[in-house]
């Protein structure tokens, strides 16, 4: 298992289980939940690293869901995956600090490539602030 | 010009033309119809002071010869007269002085001729059963009507008797009628004018130059005719409209008639009333021209203000159109995009399970192995497909530039300026000069501005007042277009931002405008209000942040 822990976000349930596998099985430790509110909870009982967040889902939307996450777990990095692609959500998501915007689909490697420089930031980061990633504790 | 300008343009030059023609057209037949009356009112009493004139001179002529004959019938002997020498010395002294006399006669009371001096061969004659010799017996002095006599010719005579008791005898003179005829003719003016005068039983006395010789019958209803003097319109013998002055003259004996041509006379006099007819006819022709070009320049700037009009309104519904449909390709490629997402994880989690070696155990894993890799690739190929529509949809989306938004709101106010110059709205542009510039949308905001203008002007109608308002406050930047309308309904206030909703008429508006611009300005990370004041108008406000454009 990786070093650090990934936590993704989707309300479509054959993308979301799938995905978890395919990365568990690149060894990544990864997690899914279905809606926003499921990944606050989640977020509160285990720690993530990065967050892989759909942007549009019922009930809390990924906007949301950032915004919460960045207020309650600054430190955390989110990466946003969207089928839609419309720059208001993109630049509200990047004022937000999310880490990338993707657009779905998109290849398993491409995202496992940009989780693991989302990280990078996070290790970066989190020397910055004293909070740092778990490997290092 | 089509159809609804075509009536539009007819009823506006009736109604001018009404308007504009009737009461001056009134005014100049009425004065047309006056001077006519007062023209001829002026002709009759001239013609009827002419007569009454002529008849003191006539009657004057009358008496002054009358009165000669009587000193000479009381001053002399009868021997005295009966002597022809002396009779004839008598008649040249008073033709010397243009008396007038073609003859004079003594007779004696038996009617006898006794003396006679003139041309004519009448010396012995009987007169006792003569008229004119019975009246001067009996009255002293008598005018005979015009006769013809022993002489055959037409004349008449003035008689006077000497009363001596038994021995009575009678002066009588004839009157020289060329004398007395061209007396009567200076009366006649003009070339179609006449005088003449009739007896009681309406024949000629004098000749009528168009009527007749002496002695005819005149055509004039003698009974008709008014005592004193008078003026009738009558129709001639020969159909000549004309108008004729009645004077009884010598207490009624006879009639002075003058005919005279109205027209003659009334020429002059009716120059004045045609130079105004003519002046109304100039009048009514420029009015008729006015009006006519008045209303083609009217007509013409309204079909140059209906056609940008709709030129912005096309321009607005395709915009509208646009943005739809890019939202529409943006919400198709999303809803394709997640279940191509899970195809493509499906299928690449049966890829990382069944890899080479696993498929070479399989009795068919080349296919197995062949297929997956062709799923992954139709994957892709739809990716290609959405992310194209994608976009698409985001050309639609802002594009953003360093702008200064009071150009924007200048530039905005320049497609509405002759529209609102032509209903008389007083546009006040209150810009706060110093506006930083933001990173926004140029188009998609001048759409807004435009909407937001062309709803006010909608709002104020004729003669209203809008402000367009810009200021700079901290991290936003303000519009503000305030219009003096009606504001609007407080129950409609929540509703006017939804598509497809309008106050205004069908066909008149397509119920986006407020619509697209909300959302613009909310894309452009801004928003868009309504301040309302029903009855005092209306304010939209624009709020847009303050980013500053990127440095290059």
């Amino acid at each position: 298992m990786s070093s650090f822990k990934v936590l993704v976000v989707d309300d479509e349930r054959d993308f979301l289980e799938s995905l978890v596998r395919r990365l568990q099985r690149r060894s990544v430790d990864a997690a899914g939940v279905t809606s926003g509110e499921a990944a606050l909870e989640h977020l509160e009982r285990e720690k993530a690293d990065v967050v892989v967040l759909d942007v549009k889902m019922p009930g809390m939307n990924g906007i949301e869901a950032l915004r919460q996450i960045k207020q309650c777990h600054p430190e955390v990095e989110v990466i946003l995956l969207t089928g839609h692609a419309s720059v208001e959500s993109g630049v509200e998501g990047l004022a937000l600090e999310a880490f990338d915007y993707l657009i779905k689909p998109v290849k398993l490697d491409e995202l496992i490539e940009r989780i693991m420089e989302a990280f990078d930031r996070r290790k970066v980061v989190g020397e910055l602030t004293g909070s740092p990633p778990p490997d290092q504790s | 010009m089509t159809r609804p300008y075509a009536n539009l343009s007819r009823r506006m030059t009736i109604v001018a033309l009404l308007v504009a023609l009737l009461p001056l057209n009134g005014l100049g037949l009425g004065l047309y119809y006056y001077y006519n009356y007062a023209n001829t009112q002026a002709v009759k009493e001239e013609l009827r002071i002419r007569a009454l004139n002529r008849a003191s001179a006539i009657e004057l002529f009358l008496a002054e010869r009358t009165a000669l004959l009587e000193v000479l019938a009381h001053g002399a002997r009868l021997t005295q007269l009966s002597n022809e020498s002396e009779l004839a010395n008598l008649l040249s002294i008073m033709n010397r002085r243009s008396w007038s006399f073609v003859d004079l006669g003594i007779i004696d009371k038996d009617g006898r001729h006794r003396a006679y001096v003139g041309p004519y061969l009448l010396k012995e004659q009987k007169y006792l059963d003569a008229p004119w010799f019975q009246q001067a017996m009996q009255k002293g002095v008598y005018t005979s009507d015009v006769f013809l006599g022993y002489r055959q010719v037409p004349h008449f005579v003035i008689a006077v008797k000497h009363d001596n008791g038994s021995d009575s005898w009678v002066l009588r003179a004839t009157i020289d009628s060329d004398v007395f005829n061209r007396l009567v003719r200076t009366a006649q003016v003009g070339k179609s004018g006449d005088a003449y005068i009739l007896d009681r039983q309406g024949r000629l006395q004098t000749p009528s130059r168009l009527g007749g010789k002496v002695l005819d019958p005149a055509p004039v209803d003698m009974h008709s005719v008014a005592p004193g003097s008078s003026v009738v319109e009558r129709t001639t013998a020969d159909g000549r409209q004309v108008l004729t002055a009645f004077s009884w003259i010598c207490g009624g004996k006879w009639l002075l008639v003058i005919d005279q041509d109205p027209k003659e006379i009334l020429g002059p006099l009716n120059l004045a009333r045609n130079v105004e007819l003519a002046v109304l006819g100039l009048a009514s022709l420029f009015i008729i021209m006015a009006v006519f070009i008045l209303v083609r320049l009217f007509i013409r700037q309204l079909q140059t203000n209906d056609a940008e009009r709709a030129a912005i309104d096309a321009q607005l519904a395709h915009s509208a159109r646009l943005v739809s449909l890019g939202r529409m390709a943006a919400g198709v490629a999303h809803e394709i995009n997640n279940p191509l997402a899970a195809m493509s994880e499906l299928a690449g989690e049966v890829q990382d399970i069944l890899v080479p070696s696993e498929l070479a155990k399989l009795e068919e894993g080349e296919v197995v192995g062949e297929n997956l890799e062709r799923i992954q690739n139709q994957v892709e190929r739809a990716r290609g497909v959405t992310h194209r529509m994608l976009k698409f949809a985001r050309r639609m989306e802002p594009h953003l530039e360093g702008i200064d938004i009071n150009d924007v709101l200048r530039e905005s106010y320049s497609f509405i300026e002759k529209e609102a110059l032509f209903n008389n709205v007083k546009v006040q542009l209150d810009l706060s000069p110093d506006l930083p510039l933001i990173k926004s949308d140029r188009a998609q905001l001048q759409q807004v501005f435009l909407n937001l203008m062309d709803n006010a002007l909608d709002a104020v109608g004729q003669g209203g007042r809008v402000r367009v308002m810009s200021r700079a406050d901290g991290s936003w930047l303000t519009v503000k277009v305030s219009d003096s309308g009606p504001g609007v309904p407080a129950d409609l206030a929540g509703r006017i931002f939804d598509p497809f909703f309008t106050t205004k008429d069908p066909g008149q508006g397509t119920g986006l405008g407020l619509s697209i611009s909300h959302s613009i300005t909310q894309r452009l990370g801004g928003s868009l209000e309504l301040e309302n004041h029903p009855g005092l108008g209306a304010t939209f406000v624009v709020r847009l942040p303050n980013t500053p454009p990127d440095t290059p």
